[in-house]
């Protein structure tokens, strides 16, 4: 005590000695302003270094500055002070360390004596001035050029200018960091200089205390290419996507043929194999229109609802609770009977949305209520994950990081975090044991419902009273209670909306990201000012966040990657094309069928996946068909398939196919080995696309596999007893699993090989091969 | 669908495949990761986690407190062992006489009493998921290692530890990384799962299918530039060597070891597991985890240790000695530990209870010293009082080991950095 007193003290004595120091030295060296910059550009603050959660080597600071009240505290006070001398600015242990005079763990951070160091020193020397609440404050910064065409190899230095409050214009160059978005693509080095690596185009983040603007850097190919490539176009998809190309100067690909269309317009839209038959018919058809007539059926097939079931319970998250699940797989499977009866029903993505936003009462009746079940859990709803989950699942945006710091590559704060949580502070779960009943979403607060749930129990008691006659001065006492109870549950009702900011303890309300509001009326469901929000025809990170899914969906890569990760600095790779089809789905009513008719009838959507010598590095301007692995349960039922042998789930009756499983809690080693998504966040990277080792070896030598294909009841059995003729079985083993009849050289080495052994046997061996091969595997 | 990105895997394929084609050896690439060349004698190629799951008895097994009273002290007496001073319980007697090859920690400690969220946190050296949503120490041995010889570089015998849903996962690293899951190596007829068919192919029907998979399969002359396509073949590749290439099949060919050691190692799971982790260790496996459950003693401790114990006893005592008598303990580190240890007091059901303050580990290779005791617990086994050593610096020690730097920075998909070990320090008391 005596000794932090004394500091104080030494403290004040020299505060006044700095006043002696000119004034103007001290009027222009700001914490926030040039102090916090410094350390933010030379990685101080970074989450590798002193940003981090637990600091480093003692010496903790907010990541990026987004504290700095906190961290003129740490660096002023901390440590007894020593990190700062000053009588002796130059010497201070902040500026010595910075500049690995003294041994830094971190090694020369600053060039000694320095501009950088120079800004150090000029705040010591001015009495290192703490936030001020009368100083300019930063409103952005500017990027030039915002975007740029360079050739291959070719060089560009970059300029930021930062605005301030007071019209202030500041270069800000030096002390802003920059980062490629693909540094295959584009070199950025720290001092903004750009080179072109490759050809394409890429974005360069740069960032300035809490701002975030990007510069966008073209570089087409060198090679001309026949104009003609691009001129033939079915819908306004091709018109944006050939632009594209053709600006960029990349080939397209021809159209896929017919046999590929049909295969992959099925994988994708209902996540089924076409037959044997199917592929015949369709083959055979000579309707100029087929494709597009092909494309309706498919949005007719039931496993169509099937398919789009999957993917919102994805989204939404519809699995058992990780630990003490109230709902249970019964749960579970209402919430997905409901997801599959709006996307029979056609619901458009904005009422769905609003039905599972609102959703309350009893998750019995009402089962969109899991969505809360699942992302609240056990919490209280602004300590929970819901949020994040609605933010990434309805905006596709994350806003986890902001949780705990300014998000580090877009405008959220710790504070617009908070504000956005607050619309959830009103949800509480009245959580129950399955044989208690349903769990239910009431719409208050805790406190709200103690308080309800004491009037109720009084109520009873009244009555019961009353039917007995009871003691006059009883029920007097019981009346008094509840007129108690009921004003006091009124005015709980109509308590302001808030929750606190942890690091200030400031009590925020709601608020959307884009920090438009709307004052909510006491007592009403600040979730409805969520949803007027959020559907608003002008909010285009809610359609967005659809579209890119959709997109991403049949065509592999998102016009913004990763797909649940919009923001302004992370633009879409072809903007014309990205306003177009958000507009086609607003007004559309937020179709979902509209978006896909639209994609699936594209002739970007119909090309080939053989890729050509000029565009096979092309991976994010749809030059050709991107080939992806199939998803887990998709792979699966086209095995199924394939071998006519279906996959006993536990649980449920044999012939339920892998895409109508509704809890990802289901056993099954294939599901879990090809990725897929435990839905434990709403995030896309749930689903895993990866390739594995364990994956092939399932692939060539499982037990299970081999038992289909060899099945005597299985498909193979029945045509190789049915069929004498060697062609029609080898035909049918091709159109049964690739969709396409084997070309001559192929269909000559099978005939041979059936020379060399057991027909049966060397038949079983091409089923294999087939199934093997990513003519198969793979949607291409 | 929403499950393509290519980048990302362009990165993950690059790390696979540049490996080999830099012509590195996994001992090699770790040596070159090794920091500042700093020359050090405690270097693992391989660590072995032998796991005790739901916690083992310290009481009752390695820090015995036969002064106690019996409420505390239990069943149990205790025997002297090959180490001066050093006394275990009456059941370990095996041990007993192993003492002098391994290094006793009694001061394993921490505050969680959760069996996930304490999994975990042993598991990965990082506390805070129940899930396992930090990457286990072996997947992170296996992401920073890359695939370097025929057989994955993790593997779990028979399989990763479980209590209401499984441990030891790869988080956020990805599938690639997670444990290869090998099966219980004691069952008769054992196989590992789609690597030992049940129907072995004849080479001719082996060959046949080999072609039969370049004649139908061309998509890969003309695609170009696919990063999915690129993995699936080289690992298509991989799995092909795996199962024809003999090597794999030697590997798991438990039955080909001298019966009279089977039977030293005892023809139990825990026993086969030990001796097959050994296999493993010696074909470059780089993190193998055998997986012992059930030491969960809530009741009836009696029965269960009695059975359990001495299958411990006989399987870790000949795994260390086998390891040693081959040399194999100069570069393997083979580790015994459990998510925490148990109440002091029998409880009501005769039984012992969740207790993370205390609780003893084994370490044994690699440049531990043999024959030691470090850290200890007070007279009744509660606290600790000398020296606790924390779930992170056991990990930190573990991948310090390895070769690999604890505090290098990760990515998680959503590309947020983190550190291997934000916690932890090496244990150097175990080497010097």
């Amino acid at each position: 005590m005596t000794s932090s007193l004394s500091r104080i003290t030494v403290l004040m004595c020299l505060a006044c000695i700095c006043m002696a120091i000119p004034a103007d030295a001290a009027e222009q060296t700001s914490f926030i302003n040039d102090v916090v910059p410094v350390l933010t550009r030379f990685g101080c603050n970074s989450g590798g270094c002193h940003g981090k959660l637990s600091g480093q080597n003692g010496f903790r600071l907010s990541l990026r500055g987004y504290a700095p009240e906190l961290d003129h505290a740490t660096i002023t006070r901390e440590a007894l002070g020593r990190r700062i001398n000053a009588a002796s600015p130059d010497e201070s242990l902040l500026v010595r360390k910075a500049a690995n005079l003294i041994p830094h763990g971190g090694g020369q951070r600053l060039e000694p004596g320095g501009k950088a160091a120079q800004i150090l020193t000029d705040w010591i020397a001015a009495g290192t001035p703490g936030p001020r609440t009368d100083e300019a404050t930063l409103l952005r910064i500017e990027v030039s050029p915002s975007s740029s065409t360079l050739a291959n190899g070719d060089l560009n230095q970059l300029a930021v200018t930062a605005i301030y409050s007071d019209g202030q214009r500041r270069d800000v160059t030096w002390l802003t960091q920059f980062a490629s978005s693909d540094s295959g693509i584009l070199d950025v080095a720290p001092s903004g200089l750009v080179k072109a690596l490759r050809n394409g185009e890429s974005v360069v983040r740069a960032s300035f205390r809490d701002q975030v603007e990007i510069a966008t850097v073209t570089t087409p190919y060198a090679e001309p290419v026949d104009p003609r490539l691009y001129a033939e176009r079915n819908n306004v998809i091709d018109e944006h996507v050939f632009n594209k190309l053709a600006a960029l100067r990349i080939e397209p690909s021809p159209l896929c043929d017919d046999a590929t269309f049909i295969r992959r317009a099925s994988l994708d839209a209902i996540g089924t194999l076409p037959t044997a038959a199917e592929v015949r018919d369709f083959l055979s058809d000579a309707d100029p229109h087929k494709r597009t007539r092909l494309i309706e059926r498919l949005f007719e097939r039931p496993e169509f609802v099937d398919f789009w079931a999957l993917q919102l319970g994805d989204i939404l998250q519809n699995r058992k609770e990780r630990d003490h699940d109230v709902r249970g797989a019964k749960g579970v499977r209402a919430m997905h009977q409901w997801l599959r009866s709006q996307v029979a029903a056609g619901t458009s993505w904005r009422d769905m949305a609003t039905s599972v936003l609102l959703a309350k009462g009893s998750c019995d009746q009402e089962p969109a209520v899991g969505f809360y079940i699942v992302t609240v859990g056990e919490k209280d709803a602004d300590q929970s994950e819901v949020a994040d989950s609605v933010a990434q699942a309805f905006l596709g945006t994350r806003i986890g990081c902001a949780r705990c710091h300014n998000h580090p590559l877009e405008k959220y704060t710790q504070d617009d975090y908070y504000h956005f949580v607050s619309f959830f502070s009103r949800v509480t779960l009245d959580r129950k044991k399955p044989e208690e009943g349903g769990t239910e979403l009431i719409v208050g607060t805790r406190h709200l419902l103690n308080l309800q749930r004491e009037l109720q129990n009084k109520r009873a008691e009244l009555q019961t009273l009353q039917q007995q006659n009871g003691d006059a001065q009883k029920v007097d006492e019981a009346e008094k209670r509840i007129a108690d109870l009921a004003r006091q549950v009124d005015e709980a009702r109509k308590s302001p909306v808030e929750v606190s900011q942890p690091r200030t303890g400031q009590r925020l309300a709601p608020q959307p990201l884009d920090r438009s509001r709307d004052a909510i009326p006491p007592g009403d469901d600040p979730r409805q000012t969520l949803v007027n929000w959020l559907t608003d025809p002008r909010n285009e990170q809610f359609s967005g966040a659809m579209v890119n899914r959709l997109w991403k969906h049949f065509l592999s890569v998102g016009l913004v990657e990763p797909v649940d990760d919009l923001r302004a600095t992370n633009p879409p790779s072809n903007r014309p094309l990205w306003k177009t089809l958000n507009g086609e789905f607003v007004s559309s009513g937020y179709d979902v069928r509209h978006v896909m008719r639209l994609i699936m009838n594209s002739r970007t959507y119909q090309l080939a996946a053989d890729s050509r010598e000029s565009n096979y590095r092309d991976t994010q301007f749809y030059s050709h068909f991107y080939a992806r692995r199939l998803s887990a349960e998709v792979l699966l039922d086209a095995i199924c398939q394939s071998t006519g042998v279906p996959e006993q789930f536990t649980g449920y009756p044999l012939g339920v196919r892998a895409i109508q499983v509704p809890d990802p809690g289901v056993d099954s080693y294939f599901l879990a080995l090809f990725g897929r998504s435990e839905r434990t966040t709403a995030c896309a990277c749930e689903r895993k696309a990866d390739v594995t080792l364990p994956q092939l070896l399932h692939l060539q030598n499982s037990d299970e596999l081999y038992r289909k294909m060899k099945s005597p009841e299985g498909e193979l059995a029945k045509i190789c007893a049915a069929q004498s003729d060697d062609n029609a079985v080898i035909d049918w083993l091709f159109l049964s699993t690739i969709g396409r009849i084997p070309r001559d050289e192929q269909r000559a080495s099978v005939i041979e090989l059936l020379k060399t052994g057991d027909r049966q046997e060397v038949l079983l061996d091409v089923f294999w091969a087939l199934l093997n091969s990513k003519e198969f595997t793979f949607n291409r | 669908m929403f499950d393509l990105h290519l980048n990302e895997n362009r990165r993950s394929f690059l790390r696979v495949g540049g490996l080999s084609a830099m012509g590195l050896s996994l001992p090699t690439l770790l040596r070159s990761q090794a920091r500042g060349g700093e020359q050090r004698n405690h270097r693992a190629k391989s660590v072995i986690l032998v796991y005790l799951g739901g916690g083992l008895s310290h009481h009752d097994s390695f820090d015995p407190k036969p002064d106690a009273s019996e409420e505390i002290r239990g069943k149990y007496h205790t025997i002297s062992s090959n180490v001066t001073g050093l006394a275990v319980g009456e059941l370990l007697p095996m041990m007993a006489q192993t003492m002098d090859k391994v290094c006793l920690v009694r001061s394993g400690s921490h505050n969680n009493d959760h069996h996930e969220t304490a999994t975990n946190w042993v598991m990965s050296g990082r506390f805070g998921s129940a899930f396992g949503d930090w990457p286990a120490m072996g997947a992170v041995a296996a992401h920073e290692s890359g695939f370097p010889g025929t057989l994955p570089p993790y593997a779990a015998i028979p399989r990763n530890p479980s209590f209401t849903w499984e441990l030891g996962k790869s988080a956020f690293l990805g599938g690639r990384y997670e444990s290869f899951k090998v099966g219980d190596p004691n069952q008769d007829g054992y196989r590992v799962r789609d690597v030992s068919q049940a129907e072995p192919l004849t080479e001719l029907r082996a060959q046949r299918r080999q072609s039969l998979l370049k004649t139908v399969d061309g998509l890969a002359e003309r695609v170009e530039g696919n990063d999915q396509i690129k993995a699936f073949d080289q690992f298509q590749q991989r799995a092909t060597e795996m199962v024809l290439s003999g090597e794999a099949r030697d590997a798991f060919a438990i039955d080909k070891e001298d019966e009279k050691l089977r039977n030293r190692y005892g023809r139990t799971t825990f026993g086969q597991s030990c001796l097959l982790a050994r296999r493993l260790v010696e074909r470059g496996v780089t993190f193998v985890t055998v997986n012992s459950g059930g030491w969960d003693h809530h009741a009836k401790i009696w029965d269960g240790l009695d059975r359990m114990l001495p299958d411990f006893d006989r399987g870790f005592s000949a795994l260390i000695e086998d390891m040693h008598g081959r040399g194999l303990l100069h570069d393997t580190l083979v580790l015994a530990m459990g998510e925490f240890g148990r109440t002091p007091k029998i409880n009501k059901d005769v039984g012992r209870d969740h207790w993370a303050p205390a609780a003893s580990l084994l370490f044994a290779g690699a440049g531990v010293v043999p024959g030691r005791v470090i850290g200890a617990t007070d007279k009744d086994g509660g606290q600790v009082t000398e020296n606790p050593i924390h779930p992170a610096d056991v990990a930190y020690t573990v991948l310090d080991s390895l070769g690999i730097d604890p505090r290098k920075q990760l990515h998680t998909p959503d590309g947020r950095p983190v550190e291997i070990l934000d916690d932890g320090r090496l244990l150097e008391e175990l080497y010097a």
